[in-house]
This record gives structure tokens, C-alpha cells and sequence, in this order.
């Protein structure tokens, strides 16, 4: 064996060990919940709690619909900035790297003062603070969404597509429906599972517009036991993890999407 | 009217024009090449005629409609690009199949004339594969089938050989111009190669910086060109700074070596004029009807079925192009040799003094 190769199984075993001791330090954990053994006590409490059920489904439905409203906004927008006004990259490009710069803590505040107040006090009821989240939601996942949709038009050659489908008689929706969508899948699909991840965790938003999502439920439960919140946290994973495999499966399963081979660049 | 007819087209970006007062009639069924260097407007005619640009003035009609104004969706227009552009999402046939589909021809009908096409181009069972999976080769193939599928009424290339070897890229060419010729269609094809505009086409447009410099077969362009550019840009070119002794006889000088040139002679006397000649009007070896020019051998070249020999006469370096065979004998580098060629071989080339 060369020595190269020792080393880097080195490294690959170090990364391993940072970030999967934690992870299993959590888990071990979480099955202590009783006095001198193993067991799942922890993790039926959790799931029996209606709390636990209610939240998650809550953030859920939340983190649905905000990668809904940020795929219609930000598939057309970046297409047409592709298509027509390729000069308005940079701004794009800052717009979508505002998030990062702006802290969560601020952003809800400008939310609250903003919207607690005629003509548009959308804090007075349950269904427009929602629509508040969603919104701020949108913002949070906006970096990532922008990077991924201009990740994949840039692969494709999306203009000369949408060409070629205009010669061939096609208008704007079959173009949007059939030939950008489906070769955009890979790409979308990615920007909607980070979405996703940050949605179901997200804790200052959600706490300071007071709406039940799961972040706040989690942070309630560490400040109030001990096996429980470790146990959540391993049912948290496991479920981020079985939706990366499921994209996995979605996108390798899609005859030619995996494979960007159109012309030369 | 012609079947394509193309009036004044002038199309500006800002303070840049990039077309102007383009004008060219196409027969039905006719091959014409837009020829030119990168940024001599070709491809921005092309995109017009197709309705991916929208011009700034003039107007473009087919078989008598008039279709300046038509987004490119109702033209019924067939595009060839040069990044081959198929729907990597679709296997060859959906590809093929895409445009007959958006008309509403589906089933046993659509099958059979997907089934035609890829018979055509010669790919008959790769239906089934995906764009990815076949070479370029294949790909542009593929591309063609799909643009000649909902049977165009013009069909528009775009430099569609520029991104493949050269060896597929001659083969490609042939088959364009077979299934041109079998289809009948009217066909426009961008290139900046003079070789692929030449071969190809019963018509070539030469362009440069934004006008139309000459348009007529390739016969035409190549032996009378009208433009010191056209006579430049196609095919290889001898510039000869000549003296003009007596313009009425044609008598003129080259370093001091007496010419007889076409008479009357533009020109004035005892003032220098450039007069042009392809390098195959040249031969090694004193005639005596015709010009002789003494020189010295700076340089041979072997290209196969010519060698080109560049020899120094005085200070101009005046290029040869010998047919090649096994009989030839070539001169050495340094030799001194004598080249002949026709008075009637050289024009004038005019805007060059």
C-alpha cells in the first residue's frame, strides 16, 4: 500500500470520528433514560408527547409551503435574469448573499415592527404571522435556493434550450413544464432538502413570532429534561437522513437527469 | 418575390450595429452560407430570421407572409445549433418526437415519422438512448432529425460542424447537403469556414462588419471576388505592390521586373497599385506568353495533393500552389527560380493602394 493512501484513510477516519463521536455519544445517551440499562424509554416519551407530533407536523407544513413559494419566486426570477438580463447577475448574486450577513435576530425584529401595525398588522392573527414566517423562511433559504437553481441553469445551457423548444413551436409554459423543470429536477430537488433542513431547526423566528414549530419545541424540552431532547435530536436526524436518501433515490432514478451532457462549452 | 425574402434588415444594440442593409433572396430549396469572421453579423441575421432577435428595421417574409414580427414559436422555422441544444431529460426519439407532439401528431404517426428521421440520419436504433450516451457526431444528427421533424419551411443552421473533429466534421457535411438535397429544403448555414461555405452551398453570402461584402456562388465568390476583403478572407492571396508604368497597355513593374497586366489598368502613372493573384495561377518555370518573375525559395510546404512554395521576389514574399505528383521535382530552400502565371490570372484590387 502506498503511503498516501495510509494517510488518507487517516484523514477520512478523523472526519468520521469528529463528526460521527457526537452522534453517537447523543444516541447512547438517549438510551439511558432508565437506571443501569439500555432502553427506549426516552424515545417513548418523546413520540407519545402530543406536543412532539403537533410541531413537527406544524414545521413541516411550514417548510412545504416555503419551498413552494420559493421555488415559484426564484425558478422564473433566475431564469429570466439568465435569459434576458444577464447584467443583473451581480446584484442577484448580493441580493442572495444578504441572509447570511443579516442575523435571524434582526430580521424577525424588522418583521415585528413593520407588520404589528396598520395598514398592515399581519402579527393579529394566527394565519398572517404564518404567512410572516413563510415569508422570513424564504429569505433564510434564499441563499441557498438562488444557489442551486443558478447552479443548474448554468449547467444546461438553458438559453439555447429554451431556443430550441421555441423553434420546434413550443410557448412559455411548455417551455417552463418541459424542457427548464424536468432539467432543472436535480438542482431543485437539492435546494428544496436544505430548505427543508433549516425550516423543521429554526428556533429564533419561529420563538419570537410565537408559532409552534418544532424548533422551539426542541430548545423548550433541553431547558426542561435531560434523555429526552437527545432522543429528539436522533429522531430528527434520522428523519433528515431518510429524506436525503429518498432524493437520492428520486434523482438517480430519473433516466438522463443525473447526466448533464449537452454540447461543448 | 423569392421564397425567403429578406429586405434592409438592420438590427443595432445600442451604439453597436451589428447588421445593416442586409438584403438576400432565397429560392425554394436553395443552400446559401453566411460567411464571414466572428462578429461580422452572421449569426445575428441568422437569429433574426429565426425571431430570437427582433430587428431594428426591415422585414423578412416566407413563401409571400410576412413574418418580421412573429415570435419564433409560429414560424415554423428549424434551428441547428452549435451546442447541439437536445433536451437532455428525453431519449432520442421524445427529442425527435418534441416538436410533432406540440403540432398534435401522436401515436402510430408520430412513431412512424420519428422512425423516418432516425432512418435519415442514420441512427436507426438509438431511440431509445439518451442525448448523452451518443457522440457529438450522433448528437447533431439527432439535433438535425428533430428540426426537420415538424418540416420546416426554412431550415437554419449555426455553425453546426464548428464543435466536432475534423474528420467527423467532413462527414457531417456531406450528409447535411444529402438530406438538403433529398428533402428539398430551404436551408441557411452560418460559418466562419470558407472550406464548409464553399462545398456546401449553391449561394454564399460573404459578411463583414455588419454589411454584406459579395453574394453569389462559390465559383463566383472564389475567382471573382468583388471586395479586397472577399478576395482576402476566401481562399489564399498574393498581394503585389506593382508599379504602373503605362495603365492604356498594362504595363506595370514588380521591383523591377516588367509585368503585363489585364489592360486597361486602373491606375495611374508611375504610381504603386496592389494587384491580387491566387496562388494556383502561379507555376514554376519561365513561359514565354506569359509574366515571369525571378526569385529566391524561402520556403516549402507539403500539404498532399498540393505543395505550397513561397518565394522572395525582392522584398514580397509571393506564394505557389503546385499541384502534387510523383514526377514533381521541387526546388531547395535558396534556390533561385523563376515563377510564371497569365496577365489575365491578376485583377486590381480596389480601396488598396
Amino acid at each position: 500500500m502506498k503511503r498516501g493512501s495510509i494517510w488518507s484513510w487517516v484523514w477520512v477516519a478523523i472526519g468520521v470520528i469528529y463528526f460521527a463521536l457526537p452522534l453517537i455519544a447523543t444516541f447512547e445517551f438517549s438510551l439511558k433514560a432508565e437506571r443501569g440499562r439500555y432502553s427506549l424509554a426516552a424515545y417513548r416519551t418523546v413520540l407519545s408527547d402530543p406536543q412532539f407530533l403537533r410541531t413537527f407536523t406544524f414545521s413541516v407544513e411550514i417548510a412545504i409551503l416555503t419551498i413552494v413559494f420559493s421555488l415559484l419566486l426564484i425558478v422564473p426570477t433566475v431564469y429570466w435574469v439568465h435569459l434576458k438580463l444577464p447584467n443583473l447577475r451581480p446584484l442577484m448574486e448580493f441580493v442572495a448573499f444578504l441572509p447570511f450577513v443579516l442575523p435571524a435576530v434582526v430580521l424577525v425584529f424588522g418583521l415585528i415592527r413593520i407588520y404589528s401595525r396598520p395598514p398592515l398588522a399581519l402579527t393579529n392573527y394566527a394565519w398572517s404571522t404564518n404567512l410572516l414566517l413563510i415569508a422570513a423562511y424564504m429569505g433564510l433559504a434564499l441563499p441557498y435556493m438562488y444557489r442551486s437553481v443558478d447552479t443548474g441553469m448554468r449547467a444546461v445551457d438553458i438559453r439555447t434550450l429554451t431556443e430550441a423548444a421555441q423553434s420546434l413551436g413550443a410557448g412559455w409554459p411548455t417551455i417552463i413544464g418541459r424542457v427548464i423543470f424536468p432539467n432543472l429536477r436535480t438542482a431543485l430537488l437539492s435546494g428544496t432538502f436544505l430548505t427543508f433542513a433549516i425550516v423543521i431547526g429554526e428556533y429564533t423566528i419561529a420563538s419570537f413570532l410565537a408559532r409552534p414549530m418544532f424548533g422551539p419545541y426542541l430548545a423548550s424540552l433541553v431547558r426542561n429534561k435531560a434523555y429526552e431532547p437527545a432522543a429528539l435530536s436522533i429522531i430528527s436526524f434520522a428523519i433528515t437522513w431518510i429524506i436525503m436518501a429518498a432524493v437520492q433515490w428520486v434523482t438517480q432514478r430519473t433516466p438522463g437527469a443525473g447526466q448533464v451532457a449537452t454540447g461543448p462549452r | 418575390m423569392a421564397f425567403l425574402d429578406i429586405n434592409h434588415l438592420h438590427k443595432q444594440f445600442g451604439e453597436f450595429v451589428a447588421v445593416s442593409g442586409f438584403d438576400v433572396q432565397v429560392e425554394q430549396g436553395e443552400f446559401i452560407s453566411l460567411l464571414g469572421p466572428s462578429g461580422c453579423g452572421k449569426t445575428t441575421a441568422l437569429r433574426m430570421i429565426a425571431g430570437f432577435e427582433r430587428p431594428s428595421s426591415g422585414t423578412i417574409y416566407i413563401a409571400d407572409q410576412d413574418v418580421t414580427d412573429r415570435p419564433p414559436n409560429q414560424r415554423n422555422i428549424g434551428m441547428v445549433f452549435q451546442s447541439y441544444a437536445l433536451f437532455p431529460n428525453m431519449t432520442v426519439a421524445d427529442n425527435i418526437g418534441f416538436g410533432l407532439k406540440l403540432k398534435g401528431v401522436s401515436g402510430e404517426v408520430k412513431r412512424k415519422r420519428v422512425g423516418e428521421l432516425l432512418e435519415l440520419i442514420q441512427l436507426p436504433d438509438k431511440g431509445k438512448n439518451y442525448p448523452y450516451q451518443l457522440s457529438g457526431g450522433q448528437q447533431q444528427r439527432v439535433a438535425l432529425a428533430r428540426a426537420l421533424a415538424i418540416e420546416p419551411q426554412v431550415l437554419l443552421l449555426d455553425e453546426p460542424l464548428s464543435a466536432l473533429d475534423a474528420k467527423i466534421r467532413v462527414e457531417l457535411r456531406s450528409e447535411i447537403r444529402r438530406i438538403q438535397q433529398k428533402l428539398h429544403i430551404t436551408t441557411l448555414y452560418v460559418t466562419h469556414d470558407q472550406e464548409e461555405a464553399m462545398s456546401l452551398s449553391d449561394r454564399v453570402v460573404v459578411m463583414n462588419k455588419g454589411v454584406i461584402e459579395q453574394v453569389g456562388t462559390p465559383f463566383e465568390i472564389y475567382n471573382y471576388p468583388a471586395t479586397a476583403f472577399t478576395a482576402h478572407f476566401v481562399g489564399q492571396l498574393n498581394v503585389l505592390p506593382v508599379n504602373v508604368i503605362d495603365p492604356v497597355t498594362g504595363r506595370a513593374t514588380l521591383h523591377d521586373q516588367p509585368l503585363a497586366l489585364p489592360a486597361p489598368l486602373q491606375g495611374v502613372n508611375g504610381k504603386p497599385v496592389s494587384i491580387a493573384l491566387r496562388p494556383e495561377e502561379l507555376a514554376l518555370g519561365a513561359v514565354d506568353d506569359h509574366n515571369n518573375l525571378n526569385g529566391t525559395v524561402e520556403n516549402i510546404t507539403f500539404l498532399g495533393s498540393i505543395v505550397r512554395v513561397k518565394v522572395a521576389v525582392g522584398p514580397t514574399g509571393v506564394v505557389a500552389d503546385l499541384f502534387n505528383e510523383r514526377q514533381l521535382v521541387l526546388p531547395h530552400i535558396g534556390e533561385t527560380v523563376t515563377l510564371n502565371f497569365p496577365a489575365h490570372a491578376a485583377w486590381v484590387l480596389e480601396g488598396q493602394a
